[in-house]
């Protein structure tokens, strides 16, 4: 005997759980902790069977919780104080007994918990607890129904596994609708307020200004930045270009949109690559260095590779791009170098000193970039994101003191340098490296990945990339970190391979793909041809015998009734219909005798005979049951 | 569905009565075969003057058994029923005279005018089917059926059966007023005492043996037997019944729904068989609270049966 009580106590956890994990993240600091106290409090109290926590008690202390939060409440403010509300009102009660009415109250909350975490997050995850939620609720629900009746209503095992099955059965019976209606249903790409109202603390590598002296040391996150489904690109990590900076007042390096125009030779074959970006609020599209063209629309291009969307940014979207991978890029026109060479007004005189030394020793941009690189090289300069030079004279104390930094300080005072001794160059900003994924084929590049490098214009060569960083003597270390090829890495892979293709399928269905599929269907329509229909509908048609074939199968287990409950129904309902004899606590001969009608007992013979004989019915009975139920209609 | 000759005689029996002589006593007809084809014994709870001794009378005719009967009075003896050894002066022994309970079909007439020690004989006789009379061993003759009669409402020097004794009749019914129609043609037509001399036997000793053991092979299945034995099990815990139903009760309504299902000409047994003689069948045996002593039981055992599911599939 199972107590139908203890059960449902565990399944009204479990739901309280899909409510609350998925919205735990984006909760402060108080609802968190009270949402931990309440489930240990409820789960203390369950076990020890006794509830000190009085419902009046709970409920005194709901009301001071919503006038704090009612206040908060405002225009600007408008999620936080209701999730947190609706977050304590949960906590609150999970802490309490678990009658049926606070049960069915839990419920209500954690669905609308659920659907809240959806405002900062649409991660398939999403999908998973609504999905548990949908199975456990339905399950709940019909089993304290029971509850309802008696409170200390137990059932055996093999009643137990009945209603479970019947419990299942509601939701499955609601996924052909949920397919059904999932291309139909209007639908946001965004988590809608997460999205439109970004957290302050996100720290990004990319950014449009590249200033390496504000911050003595710097964070990262790994947070994804986009996936780019390509072939993998050789052995090299790969470049991916974001913007260009090309103005530098001696402490930060700027852009300024009015470039001079470039032709770039296309020698080799472009590489093709779909992008998948992350929404974000920065225009810039990225792509593998160097892009040449990105098919999108509404979409800038600049003629130093810097491609931007025009309007509103933040849709998740997808585009196609080629991109010359070969990191030098001959151009056709001569270059407007003078717009490469300019330089702040005043620059640090050791700089100065720095770049005389070398234009003395070395004429042409070749030898004077071989110069500079060696210069780095042999400086001891070590790739750092802690106790990096601040300042105004941040570059100048790089270069000659501290010795070290990140890429921006590495990129950034290279490219000063480059200039300083006449060579036309500009600071490219992106990303560099990312993991590969084997499984869906594609890169994905993370936030941490961030990079900027320099890109310098070498007469008679072309653009030509330039990577400083690499120039640090622990480069190695810091940029060679191979991966291992882990069990933990492929499940992790895999699961960012189902992420994507949720991102794919799922998130970027939007209402152009509605229409795009509804005209599908359309011209689909206009050109009919029969053969080819039936030819098509040979597969739909298999589906639907193995979906029937899979109903006798389970017809026969107990998950359906028996057909002789089934004709029974029938027969019963017959009856009443017509002689308007109702079987209320009528055993089947008092019916028969109460109608007074010969196919009556007729059928009622052939029936009780099989069913009170413990077999079941022949077919040869069920069809002449069946053959006196039409009688007895018509 | 058994259409065996004994089943069909059956059948005859009950019609012929019940639409030659006994018009409106159906139901106790009907109890009464049932009775005699389970080999039990039957309680005929009612007013004098509506038919008790003429059914018993007309039932042992029509079957062509031997009948006695017995007058119940509170001097009546054991020895009155069960017969006595008289001393043979001739031969110079003592023979055995045997009392009217050696007979088939015994009336035992307002039973609750006897003394509880007579009573008690005559019930164990009825139990053990023999008499133990000196020492001898005598069978009673098979079949034999006790038809006993009480009056109700005549409590002033009468006897009451006890609870114990109670359950060893296997039914116990009324009669009841007939119908007002029946009733005049009854007036009109005087009583049948005396037509009952003329019935002419329709079944023999040996066919009411044999329609027993196609009685005792009716089937009774699992569903039905759960029915069986939820009603049982209703009784003991209900608020009004102090003692509920006995396991003997529990293989009595068995037997009588089996017998009930024979003469419907069922190999089977349905669960209407056990409704239409659960009241008979049970309400005599329940033991009422003390304070509850005053509720009509039969209603109460319609209560009990409405409260539980008919297996219907």
């Amino acid at each position: 005997m199972v107590a139908i009580r203890s059960l449902t106590t565990i399944l009204t956890y479990a739901i309280g759980l899909c409510g609350m994990i998925p919205l735990f993240p984006w909760l402060t600091a108080m609802p968190r902790t009270i949402l931990l106290v309440g489930v240990i409090s409820g789960v203390w109290q369950d076990r020890s069977g006794r509830w000190p926590l009085r419902p009046w008690m709970q409920n005194v202390v709901i009301v001071p919780v919503f006038f704090f939060y009612a206040m908060q409440f405002s225009s600007a403010n408008p999620i936080q104080p209701v999730i947190s509300v609706l977050a304590i009102m949960l906590a609150v009660r999970l802490s309490g007994e678990k009658t049926v009415r606070y049960s069915l109250q839990i419920y209500v909350l954690s669905m609308f918990c659920l659907a809240s975490s959806s405002l900062f997050d649409l991660s398939p995850v999403f999908l998973l607890y609504l999905g548990v939620l949908l199975f456990v609720v339905s399950l709940a629900l019909v089993l304290l129904t029971f509850q309802k009746q008696d409170q200390a209503i137990a059932v055996t095992l093999p009643d137990l596994k009945k209603i479970l099955a019947f419990g299942l059965l509601m939701p499955l019976l609601s996924v052909p609708l949920l397919l059904f209606f999932f291309p139909i249903m209007p639908r946001t790409q965004l988590p809608l307020w997460h999205f439109l109202n970004p957290q302050t603390a996100t720290t990004s590598g990319y950014s449009d200004t590249v200033e390496p002296g504000n911050k003595s040391s710097i964070t990262v996150s790994g947070a994804l930045v986009f996936r780019a489904e390509m072939p993998q690109q050789g052995q090299s990590q790969p470049y991916w270009r974001g913007t260009v900076f090309n103005r530098t007042d001696g402490i930060k390096w700027t852009r300024i949109a009015q470039v001079p125009v470039e032709r770039p030779v296309i020698t080799i074959k472009p590489v093709s690559q779909v992008i998948y970006p992350e929404p974000t609020a920065i225009r810039t599209l990225i792509a593998l260095d160097r892009p040449t063209a990105i098919a999108l629309q509404r979409v800038k291009r600049s003629p130093d590779g810097v491609f931007e969307l025009i309007g509103s940014a933040g849709k998740r979207l997808s585009y196609t791009a080629d991109s010359l991978s070969s990191g030098v890029i001959a151009q056709r026109n001569q270059l407007d170098s003078q717009f490469y060479l300019q330089l702040p007004e005043r620059l640090p005189a050791r700089i100065k000193a720095l770049a005389e030394t070398i234009v003395r020793t070395a004429d042409d941009d070749r030898t004077r970039v071989k110069q500079l690189e060696n210069y780095f090289r042999n400086g001891g300069y070590r790739y750092s994101t802690k106790d990096l030079p601040t300042g105004d004279s941040a570059m100048e104390q790089f270069i000659f003191d501290k010795k070290q930094g990140h890429c921006e300080f590495f990129a950034s005072s290279f490219a000063l340098l480059l200039r300083a001794v006449g060579v036309p160059c500009r600071v490219v900003g992106g990303y560099l490296g990312g993991e590969y994924n084997q499984l869906g084929g594609y890169y994905l590049v993370t936030e941490d990945r961030a990079h900027v490098w320099v890109e310098a214009y070498i007469n008679g060569g072309g653009w030509t990339r330039i990577d400083p960083s690499s120039f640090a003597t622990n480069a190695g270390d810091v940029w060679k970190a191979p991966e291992v090829n882990t069990l933990k890495l492929n499940i992790r892979q895999a699961f960012d391979s189902f992420n994507h293709a949720w991102n794919r399928l799922v998130i970027t269905y939007d209402f152009e793909q509605q229409i795009k599929i509804a005209a599908d269907v359309g011209s689909r329509l206009q050109g009919i041809n029969a053969t080819k229909i039936l030819r098509s509908s040979v597969p739909y048609f298999a589906v639907m015998l193995l979906v029937a074939a899979l109903f006798f199968a389970v017809r026969r287990t107990s998950f359906f009734y028996p057909r002789e409950r089934r004709i029974l129904n029938r027969f019963l309902r017959t009856v009443e219909l017509k002689f308007g004899v109702s079987a209320g606590d009528k055993g089947l001969f008092e019916i028969a005798a109460a109608t007074d009608n010969e196919d009556v007992l007729e059928f009622v013979g052939i029936y009780a005979r099989a069913v009170y004989h413990d077999c079941s019915l022949t077919d040869n009975e069920y069809k002449c049951l069946q053959q006196i139920l039409q009688l007895l209609k018509g | 569905m058994s259409r065996t000759p004994q089943r069909h005689v059956f059948t005859n029996v009950f019609e012929t009565l019940s639409r030659d002589y006994l018009q409106g006593k159906e139901e106790v007809l009907r109890l009464s075969v049932i009775a005699l084809l389970v080999g039990g014994h039957i309680l005929v709870e009612d007013l004098p003057g509506l038919g008790k001794t003429t059914v018993a009378l007309a039932l042992a005719a029509v079957t062509g058994l031997s009948f006695g009967r017995v007058q119940c009075t509170s001097d009546l003896l054991p020895s009155d029923i069960t017969g006595l050894s008289i001393f043979n002066r001739e031969e110079g022994h003592f023979s055995f005279q045997p009392g009217p309970i050696f007979n088939n079909i015994v009336l035992l007439d307002e039973v609750n005018r006897a003394m509880p020690r007579t009573q008690s004989a005559m019930l164990e006789a009825m139990e053990e089917r023999r008499v133990t009379i000196e020492g001898i061993t005598y069978p009673l003759p098979d079949p034999f059926m006790v038809i006993a009669t009480q009056n109700p409402s005549d409590q002033s020097g009468t006897f009451l059966l006890p609870e114990s004794q109670l359950d060893r009749f296997l039914i116990c019914t009324g009669i009841g007023y007939p119908a007002e129609h029946l009733e005049r043609e009854i007036i009109a037509g005087g009583g049948i005492r005396e037509r009952v001399g003329s019935i002419e036997a329709l079944v023999y000793s040996a066919e009411i043996l044999a329609a027993r053991d196609e009685v005792k092979a009716v089937y009774l299945s699992d569903k039905v037997l759960s029915y069986i034995h939820n009603l049982v099990l209703a009784t003991r815990s209900h608020d009004l019944i102090q003692n509920g139903l006995s396991t003997r009760a529990a293989i009595n309504i068995a037997q009588a729904a089996k017998a009930a299902a024979f003469l419907d000409g069922r190999d089977y047994v349905a669960p209407d068989d056990v409704k239409g003689i659960a009241v008979p069948v049970c309400a005599h045996r329940l033991v009422m609270r003390n304070d509850m002593a005053t509720v009509e039981r039969g209603g109460v055992i319609r209560t009990i049966i409405a409260g539980i599911a008919l297996p219907l599939a």
